[in-house]
């Protein structure tokens, strides 16, 4: 402790930018971390807090997937000798069309029962809040809405606002206020109530339910009552607790919680880099005041707690004033993060408060100081082992001895070596990834040597740009390899990020686009939403019919899309006329025979799969899916498995006569309609706005619109990835930053006495900043290489583990090409402070020593 | 022992005449079918006054019958309506039927102790009280607004679904008309239901204003009969769920 006051205290004051940059490693990973995970967390505990509010006094909740089922079921449930209360439910996402409000929650219950479970806490404290409880349920317009809903909407009791329906646009009415708090704080406030049969006719639900809410009798147990309950709906419903609901949402958002995780987790490996950069060349820095320790008698054990006790301390500070920036920037990640999971998953959720959740920043704290501590292990060993004799000497001190070099070569061709073996043992995933570790590792490992490889072959090139400043930039880097070696590892690794990141957005762009063209070649999509993935309004089936009398319109094809849970797990039911789509859509087969899988899964006969469904969920050819079914489990086997990518979980291609028959639900999401002659698109478009515009909600979308709006999703999907990008970016460019200034303080003397034998300023400058731009250069060399092998594993990650898309290898030669400059100006510009605080120094004080 | 035996002598007596005493209500009160105009009148705490009226009509008497009760005022009510079909061995199956979105929906046992449309009726209150799904026994005698009564406790037997756990009935001894009934749950008191205005209607004898009192609530709900006529021809295909569809 009296050490770490005496001299390391002593130390960082004098080197605070240095400290700072280093530290920096350590802020950006942990920040990244806490706000990525809070945001997250906020989401799902937003979530479940709507779940929970909602649910009132529920014990239990009947399900059967994304589509709902018949009205029936409530009168089993109703008549179950355990059940004290069954009232049904619809929940919707609808779009208020107020200024400022986006997403209501709608929120359709049976007014006659609903208040046996869940308390709407009325104004007036009793029935008269809705003003008049009979004309409520008289007239479908009626809504009940939250006291903080309608402070923000200026909304005030019997007040009307427009909004789209099934029926067209109709005027809705506040005929009652909630107060604050309690069901009325469901989804951040932005909930309305309305009676459950208008809103079956408001979203076209016909006569379904989306769910059951159900209170058991008194003396009854749950835990009982649910396999009683299970047994009398069949296989095909679910009866679980409220809170399960939570963990599906979960389950569907996993993806973006993975993506998070790997940034922040990369943004801490990078930063362990510069920290051990930072105390690499504070060792060598510090060898005459080491030596002095020792000569004193201090033992190898002292120096080497005296180091890793710095960096406790640097990995305390780092991780504190990280988690204070994440939780700043975690309020921003939370809304992009809710409507992200809105757009792609069609689940809507507002988190208006970010809650930090202690365990994960315990979590955070302990991960930024073990990072710390890590990355100085190595610093701390060299430190106690400087013989005190030798480190009182001048020189060499930057030398990486030829011992440990041959040490880490190799090490890195064991570890190559073995990378190749676990590569051909793929199938077996923990085999995969220590492969994947050990690739990292080799790289890791060879970063000196091919640091130095890459230096000495740049001397001639860098010599005869500038024949003086040239020479000087190459040789201070050629003798100082601990000085520069970890800036260009972590530079390496960031920029393998890069690589990778940017080659999977790639890869994925390219075989979207190829999907899209054989997928969506309809002429015309007519939905219910401006946004695809929602599905809380539904046609009904008769505007297909409608369509298909249109002249111009040739074929007509009605998909119903819900999600269904297939081995626990949601994916996407897609359930269209078999026969016309293998007519006119080629989806690649992986497996099977496409002359054959449609046509008999369009008689029943199975289900076709996409090729993600069946990497992610282990599915063959043949194998039985078990679909459920309202009443049932419904087993299909796998007739065929193509390429589609119309959810990330995985989709199923069943026939709509299969899905109505067992579903029994006729409801349309999307109609596609193929026109006679393409250039009818505006005659169709208008034909079908005139017939139906008035009377239901709709929108008409080209093939170039829907194309724009899943490259709209795709990027918004992406948009995560630009953010790891530029994390990369950034910590590659505060490495350079923190090398530099390093390098400067370092060759304080070696410039002064440049400076006193006639050097000019413009030649220091000049050596600074080839010194930078040689930085940047061999770090980008390293890495786009690094960054090719680290694509294979992502796209192989990316395919077996997280969204089962089977992804072509193609290397981001745009996104490399754009990397050029931007490191070597990045690299110049961090070299600018640096050059300058190396001319304005004091000549007398570098030259003090001498 | 002779005590004993005289107590439950005295008990059994009691009890048959208590049921007596109901079966006659019944009796006299039979009709083959009802009809007539409700006004109701729905007074809150705060003596708020909402009014709105209705058109009832019943087919058979009690245990078997039939009924169907439809909003005419105000407008925006105007369509509504309520389909109940007794059953002499176990509840009423309860319709409602909502013009504006063209829907029936059948209000399950389990709502039935909920507030009939705002008013202080609950469902139930809205059922025949027939004597063969209670139990009767006799408290004694009081005086009602002025009106000698036998004051009675009723509770339903095991197949008749309730929310109340018991009743007291005043039963007026001049013509064998309800006069007051006080309906308990396992909270206590919770309504209270005042039988007013007795008058003779085509030789039945029948209180033409109806007042329930919502303890808890502290709100009354006043129901008064119009245009009452009995023993009406009335097609029994109007007590449908299609005919209710088909009026509207």
């Amino acid at each position: 402790m009296i050490l770490l006051r005496l001299i390391s205290w002593q130390y960082v004051r004098k080197h605070k930018l240095r400290w700072l940059l280093t530290l920096a490693g350590i802020i950006i990973g942990v920040a990244v971390f806490v706000g990525m995970h809070t945001a997250n967390q906020s989401v799902l505990a937003a979530f479940q807090e709507t779940i929970n509010r909602i649910a009132g006094s529920t014990q239990l909740q009947v399900t059967a997937g994304e589509a709902g089922f018949p009205e029936e079921a409530l009168e089993i449930a109703q008549n179950s000798p355990d059940v004290r209360v069954a009232v049904p439910v619809i929940e919707a996402s609808v779009n208020s069309g107020l200024k400022g409000q986006g997403n209501l929650l709608l929120l359709g219950v049976d007014m006659t029962g609903d208040r046996s479970l869940r308390d709407y806490d009325l104004e007036n404290q009793d029935d008269d809040a809705i003003e008049d409880p009979l004309v409520f349920l008289a007239q479908p317009d009626s809504l009940l809405i939250t006291r903080s809903f309608a402070t923000a909407t200026g909304l005030k009791f019997g007040a009307k606002f427009p909004m789209e329906t099934m029926a067209g646009k109709r005027e809705f009415t506040v005929r009652g206020i909630m107060k604050s708090g309690g069901l009325a704080s469901a989804f951040g406030g932005n909930l309305a109530v309305m009676d459950i049969y208008a809103a079956q006719k408001m979203l076209g639900r016909g006569r379904r339910f989306d769910r059951i809410d159900i209170a058991v009798k008194e003396g009854v147990r749950v835990e009982e009552a649910q396999p009683r309950l299970q047994a009398a709906l069949g296989a095909g419903y679910l009866v679980e607790s409220p809170g399960a609901r939570g963990q599906q949402f979960e389950s569907t958002a996993q993806i973006y919680s993975l993506v998070s995780s790997v940034t922040s987790m990369f943004a801490l490996f990078v930063g362990m880099f510069l920290i051990y950069n930072t105390f690499e060349i504070a060792v060598t820095q510090r060898r005459n005041e080491i030596g002095i320790l020792r000569a004193l008698g201090a033992t190898r054990k002292q120096i080497r707690v005296l180091f890793l006790g710095e960096s406790v301390v640097a990995g305390l500070a780092g991780s504190v004033l990280g988690i204070f920036f994440g939780l700043l920037m975690a309020r921003g990640i939370a809304a992009y993060v809710g409507a992200m999971l809105s757009e792609v998953y069609g689940v809507a959720q507002r988190a208006d408060e970010v809650t930090a959740d202690p365990w994960l920043l315990a979590a955070a704290l302990i991960v930024g100081t073990v990072t710390s501590i890590l990355a100085a292990i190595v610093p701390a060993r060299d430190a106690s082992r400087v013989d005190p004799v030798k480190a009182l000497q001048k020189g060499r001190q930057q030398m990486i001895g030829e011992g440990e070099n041959r040490t880490r070569r190799i090490g890195a061709v064991v570890a190559l070596a073995l990378a190749f073996g676990c590569m051909s043992l793929a199938r077996i995933r923990p085999l995969f990834y220590l492969g994947y570790l050990l690739a990292v590792t080799a790289a890791v490992l060879l970063a000196p040597t091919a640091c130095n490889i890459i230096t000495r072959a740049l001397r001639p090139l860098l010599k005869w740009i500038r024949p003086v400043e040239g020479a000087l930039a190459a040789d201070s880097l050629i003798q100082a390899p601990r000085r520069t070696s970890g800036t260009v590892t972590a530079l390496m690794l960031s920029l393998a990020l890069v690589i990778s990141l940017g080659g999977i957005a790639r890869s994925s762009y390219e075989s979207i686009q190829k999907w899209l063209v054989v997928a969506l070649n309809p002429d015309l999509f007519v939905t219910t939403s401006e946004s695809l993935t929602s599905r809380s309004f539904v046609f009904p089936a008769e505007i297909g019919e409608g369509m298909r009398t249109i002249p111009e319109v040739e074929t007509v094809q009605m998909v119903r899309t819900v999600r269904v849970n297939v081995r626990n797990k949601p994916v996407m039911l897609v359930s269209v006329d078999l026969e016309s789509i293998a007519t006119k859509v080629h989806l690649p087969p992986r497996e099977g025979d496409e002359k054959t899988m449609y046509r008999d899964a369009a008689q029943g006969k199975g289900v076709v799969v996409s090729d993600n469904f069946a990497l992610l969920h282990g599915y063959k050819m043949g194998d039985i899916v078990e679909l459920p079914v309202p009443g049932g489990v419904l087993p299909m086997p796998v007739l065929g498995i193509v390429t589609d990518y119309s959810d990330q979980q995985g989709s199923i291609l069943i026939d709509r006569s299969v899905y109505i028959e067992h579903w029994k639900d006729t409801t349309v999401n999307v109609f596609r309609l193929y026109l006679r002659n393409r250039a009818d698109e505006p005659i169709v478009r208008k034909k079908i706005q005139e017939m139906y515009g008035g009377q239901t909600r709709l929108f008409v979308f080209t093939n170039q619109d829907l194309r724009a709006y899943i490259l709209k999703l795709t990027d918004q999907w992406f948009s995560l990835t630009y953010v790891q990008i530029a994390v990369a970016v950034l910590v590659a460019i505060l490495g350079i930053v923190n090398t530099l200034t390093v390098s400067i303080s370092d060759r304080k003397r070696e410039l002064g006495v440049l400076q006193a034998v006639g050097g000019l300023r413009n030649q220091i400058r000049g050596t600074i900043w080839i010194e930078a731009v040689a930085i940047g250069l061999t770090g980008l060399i390293m890495g786009l290489v690094v960054g090719a092998v680290q694509l294979y594993y992502t796209l192989e990650i990316s395919r077996s583990d997280v969204v089962g898309l089977r992804l072509e290898y193609s290397y981001p030669f745009g996104i490399a090409a754009a990397l050029v400059p931007v490191i070597l100006g990045a690299a110049l510009i961090s070299a600018i402070g640096p050059a300058e605080a190396a001319v304005r120094g004091s000549l007398v004080e570098a030259l003090e020593y001498e | 022992m002779n005590r004993f035996v005289v107590a439950l002598f005295g008990t059994v007596v009691l009890a048959q005449d208590a049921r007596q005493i109901v079966e006659e209500v019944q009796k006299r009160s039979r009709s083959k079918s009802q009809k007539y105009e409700g006004t109701l009148e729905v007074i809150d705490q705060r003596n708020k006054v909402s009014t709105k009226r209705w058109e009832y009509a019943r087919l058979g008497a009690f245990g078997e019958s039939r009924s169907v009760l439809r909003f005419t005022s105000p407008p925006e009510v105007k369509g509504v309506a309520l389909l109940v079909h007794n059953h002499p061995d176990r509840s009423s199956d309860q319709w409602m039927w909502r013009p504006a979105i063209e829907r029936d929906q059948r209000i399950a046992l389990q709502d039935r102790s909920t507030r009939f449309f705002g008013t202080d009726f609950s469902y139930e209150d809205l059922e025949e009280r027939d004597v063969n799904q209670f139990d009767f026994k006799v408290l004694g005698e009081e005086s009602i607004d002025g009106v000698a009564c036998w004051k009675l406790e009723s509770r339903p037997r095991e197949k008749k679904v309730s929310q109340y756990l018991y009743s007291h009935v005043w039963v007026r001894k001049d013509h064998y008309v309800y006069a007051q009934i006080e309906a308990f749950n396992k909270t206590g008191l919770a309504r209270k239901i005042k039988y007013s205005d007795v008058q003779n209607v085509q030789g039945l004898w029948t209180s033409k204003v109806v007042e329930v009192f919502d303890v808890a609530k502290k709100s009354r709900t006043v129901l008064k009969f119009e245009k009452l006529q009995y023993n009406l021809t009335i097609d029994a295909d109007l007590f449908t769920l299609q005919a209710l569809r088909r009026a509207s």
